[in-house]
């Protein structure tokens, strides 16, 4: 069981890899078919995972972006994501990890409140977007987020290096609630 | 890498593999690959990684007839070059040590938010300088530009001299409003004059009428009036002692004074109290 390390390999040509973790296999397999649905110049591989770390049998292409998917209505979800965050190596949170939590809309349901994952993005150092992956319409607009995301981790976006963009999404982030 | 798939793209669309057929779409071609973890452990990958080398090359066959060949070997050169200065980077970076020592979780962010605030400024720094150096080139251009073209008619010096008009009548407009606003205040400060002016009259009218009512009051008890009034009191006393004395002078005379009228008049004039005159 290896520690995932960003740009271990040698890129694919034109290839972008995406890798989403997430406990909930149905939510994963959708927003990987919407994301696929995009039209993008360079072609787009989609890894899914339940948890990390991944088997190291296999030969996998360098992975250039990894989304932690956490659904607020599970903790479990949380647990999850926070366990398999120990496999990862350092250099991939210079840019090339986002929190994604899914099921803010319905408030009534959420078992983990925002702010957890809030925080956890904030020591991460990582974006963290929210999205109700159930409609469509949402889903459409994160797939096309992330694509443009990935294709910028990837190195296809010339002149915009994952750490520039990881700087540029940190620009309209609040300050912790602590220290207000 | 870029040797094979300048090959693979001369051989021509028949050598696209039947997989990548299903998942082709207009611009691009993109398969998910599913990593499932059974129980506690982990199973083995069911994607067909295995076949990375050959599909995405295989299906970058397509790509031509959409995108023409001389733009995608441009935008895979762009690419590459990106890819590259990241592993240049990346192996910049990992020669920094780090410090072995434990730190604490404090000084670690404020560590890291010193780092974020240099990467900031330098990129803050790098904006500023490519703006001025896209400045420069405009102008070089714009130079350039003018020097060849005929100066009387084009669209740029039909632009500039819209310009031109549009801020002189800006200019004229602003003027004038300008004018507007210092009558206006001329105006408005004769008017607080005139009412400064009327305030001091009213205020001047109320001290005289003031002074007047005190000087009447001090009036009344001076000793000159008291004086006179004693030498008027005593003089209608004498008067009414003399009135008296002709009385009693025509009354003893035993005169019928109501017969003859001037004597009548006399008389009766005598016995007017002096005191009520």
């Amino acid at each position: 069981m290896s520690v995932l390390r960003p740009l271990d390999k040698l890129p694919c040509l034109n290839t972008a890899t995406i890798l989403l973790v997430g406990a909930e296999d149905a939510l994963l397999q959708q927003l990987a078919d919407s994301m696929l649905k995009e039209d993008c110049a360079s072609e787009l591989r989609v890894h899914l995972a339940k948890s990390l770390p991944l088997p190291s049998n296999v030969n996998r292409p360098r992975i250039d972006l990894v989304v932690f998917v956490i659904n607020l209505h599970s903790r479990y979800s949380l647990q999850n994501a926070e366990a398999s965050l120990h496999h990862m190596d350092t250099s991939f949170f210079l840019g090339r990890v986002c929190f994604l939590a899914t099921g803010a809309g319905q408030d009534s349901h959420c078992s983990v409140h925002h702010n957890t994952v809030r925080k956890l993005a904030r020591t991460y150092r990582s974006p963290l977007l929210f999205c109700d992956l159930e409609v469509d319409a949402f889903r459409a607009s994160l797939a096309q987020r992330l694509v443009r995301m990935l294709q910028i981790c990837a190195g296809h976006v010339p002149g915009v290096s994952a750490l520039n963009l990881l700087s540029l999404l940190r620009g309209s982030e609040s300050p912790p609630p602590e220290e207000l | 890498m870029l040797s094979t798939a300048l090959h693979q793209f001369t051989r021509g669309p028949q050598s696209i593999l039947p997989e990548q057929r299903k998942g082709q779409k207009a611009n691009n071609s993109a398969r998910p690959a599913m990593e499932p973890q059974a129980d506690d452990s982990p199973d083995s990958c069911s994607a067909d990684c295995g076949g990375a080398g050959g599909p995405p090359l295989g299906a970058g066959a397509g790509e031509p007839r959409s995108e023409g060949r001389l733009a995608l070997l441009l935008r895979l050169r762009a690419q590459i070059k990106q890819q590259l200065l990241e592993y240049k980077s990346m192996i910049d970076a990992n020669e920094e040590q780090t410090p072995d020592q434990i730190i604490q979780e404090k000084q670690m962010e404020a560590k890291v938010k010193d780092l974020e605030n240099e990467i900031e400024e330098v990129k803050i720094a790098f904006d500023m300088k490519s703006l001025a150096l896209s400045r420069m080139q405009l102008s070089a251009a714009l130079k350039n530009d003018l020097e060849k073209i005929n100066t009387e008619s084009s669209v740029l010096m039909n632009t500039m001299k819209e310009i031109l008009k549009l801020n002189k009548s800006v200019m004229k407009l602003q003027q004038e409003s300008w004018e507007l606003e210092e009558k206006l205040l001329d105006i408005r400060k004769k008017r607080l004059q005139l009412k400064h002016a009327s305030e001091n009259k009213l205020l001047e009218i109320q001290t005289e009428k003031k002074k007047r009512k005190e000087e009447l009051n001090s009036m009344g008890n001076s000793d000159k009036i008291k004086t006179m009034q004693q030498i008027l009191q005593t003089e209608m006393e004498i008067a009414t002692v003399i009135q008296h004395v002709f009385q009693n002078i025509i009354l003893g005379s035993k005169v019928n004074w109501a017969a003859d009228p001037a004597l009548k008049e006399t008389v009766l004039q005598l016995e007017k109290d002096l005191t009520t005159i």
